[in-house]
């Protein structure tokens, strides 16, 4: 008889689980997992922008107050996210961790959307201008693509609960992570345009990704009395 | 929250493969999630508690890999109990939104539109078998008087007959009609 259908008792019930017990794998903690994914994900976004070629100026970047306060912030958003998404699948672990990514989500994007405010009203209205910038949905796609391959496969080992919340953090881990990167080798243009271009595509592979994630989990399958 | 500290030790036990350690936590476990759900959802039906309760145990055993024995059992029991649950009473209101309740219903009401639909296919299906038993003539005009609804004259007109001949082979049809359907004279058609 399967549960779910047709009711078993819960005394057969408890009979059918200990005879059905096998010895498991324990899976790795959300900390253990983080550290597993901040291992795959710094030298492939590492590569990814030696390979593109860093910005000349990047030097300059690395100590402007802006500048580190919005990657700080990116980078913040994806090593909450990725602990969070490790965290959703973890039934003794409390929800809020799993909605703190898109708090500081938002507040990066709002540190973004401010700098943008203060250029326009200080004169320089080609703030506000967007140009149009493609390159950047498909390079944060390639750059996310192994950092979302690595969280996928500690996720594989342990999602039971919360699977959409935990997909929509990796998703966003993964992409924001990437844009990081980004950042570092491609060159901004207005605030506008990276405002829409770069979050914009942070937010498409978030929903994308959380999509593609979620298809790739396993589902729990039923149980069998035997 | 009140659960046995043996709990975490059956568990580690039950990771390894422990069977015993495992059917005792369990066993142990049952009443405790029995009373965190009564006391989550107090308005919930002893039915939809076992469930809770069953849904739990099911996602414990899937999940087992998932718990970390530095950490207290009973946290996680909950979590389980808490989620769970959740999804179980999630899935038991969407269903209710989609069932009407058949149990006061009598099993012929015609408050059900299939029956009536259905006995009207039957009763079209033995009006149809009766009239085919017949002769030609009163199927001739049963079908012009009743299914076409034209008037005695035009049916006296095109059949060559007088319209009392016409009443009295209408009368005869029906009679052999309601003979052929064993429905008692003066009812229906």
């Amino acid at each position: 008889m399967a549960v779910g259908d047709g009711r078993m008792k819960t005394d057969t019930l408890l009979e059918t689980l200990e005879n059905a017990l096998t010895p498991v794998v324990r899976a790795p903690s959300p900390g253990r997992g983080m550290l597993l994914w901040i291992a795959v994900t710094v030298p492939s976004l590492a590569a990814m922008v030696w390979m593109m070629g860093p910005l000349p100026d990047i030097a300059a970047l690395l100590v402007r107050p802006e500048f580190l306060l919005v990657q700080g912030l990116a980078v913040g958003t994806a090593v909450l996210a990725a602990y969070g998404a490790l965290c959703a699948g973890r039934p003794d672990q409390p929800g809020w961790k799993t909605v703190l990514p898109f708090a500081a989500a938002l507040l990066w994007a709002a540190a973004l959307g401010r700098q943008c405010f203060v250029l326009a009203i200080g004169g320089q209205g080609s703030a506000l201008v967007v140009q149009p910038d493609l390159i950047c949905v498909p390079a944060i796609a390639a750059s996310a693509l192994p950092s979302a391959l690595a969280i996928l496969w500690v996720l594989r080992r342990g999602t039971s609960f919360r699977r959409v919340r935990a997909c929509l953090c990796a998703a966003l881990a993964a992409a924001a992570a990437a844009q990081a990167a980004l950042r570092l080798y491609h060159p901004d243009g207005t605030f506008a345009t990276m405002l829409v271009w770069q979050i914009g595509s942070v937010g498409l592979w978030t929903l994308v990704g959380a999509a593609l994630t979620r298809l790739s989990l396993p589902r729990p399958q039923p149980m069998r009395a035997s | 929250m009140v659960a046995d500290p043996a709990w975490s030790e059956w568990l580690a036990a039950a990771q390894e493969g422990d069977r015993r350690a495992y059917g005792r936590l369990l066993r142990a476990a049952v009443p405790v999630l029995r009373g965190w759900a009564r006391a989550r959802w107090p308005a919930a039906s002893a039915a939809d508690i076992e469930d809770i309760v069953q849904e739990t145990l099911l996602a414990l055993h899937r999940s087992l890999a998932l718990y970390d024995p530095a950490r207290p059992a009973a946290p996680f029991l909950f979590g389980i109990l808490k989620l769970r649950g959740a999804d179980v009473l999630r899935q038991r209101h969407r269903h209710s939104r989609r069932e009407t309740p058949i149990d006061d219903a009598d099993e012929t009401s015609v408050a059900f539109d299939t029956n009536a639909v259905q006995e009207s296919h039957v009763e079209q299906a033995r009006l149809r078998a009766a009239i085919a038993l017949l002769p030609p003539r009163d199927r001739e005009i049963l079908e012009m008087l009743k299914l076409r609804q034209m008037s005695l004259r035009d049916v006296a007109g095109q059949l060559h007959m007088s319209v009392p001949a016409v009443k009295i082979a209408s009368f005869r049809a029906v009679r052999r009609l309601r003979a052929a359907m064993k429905w008692p004279s003066g009812t229906g058609a």
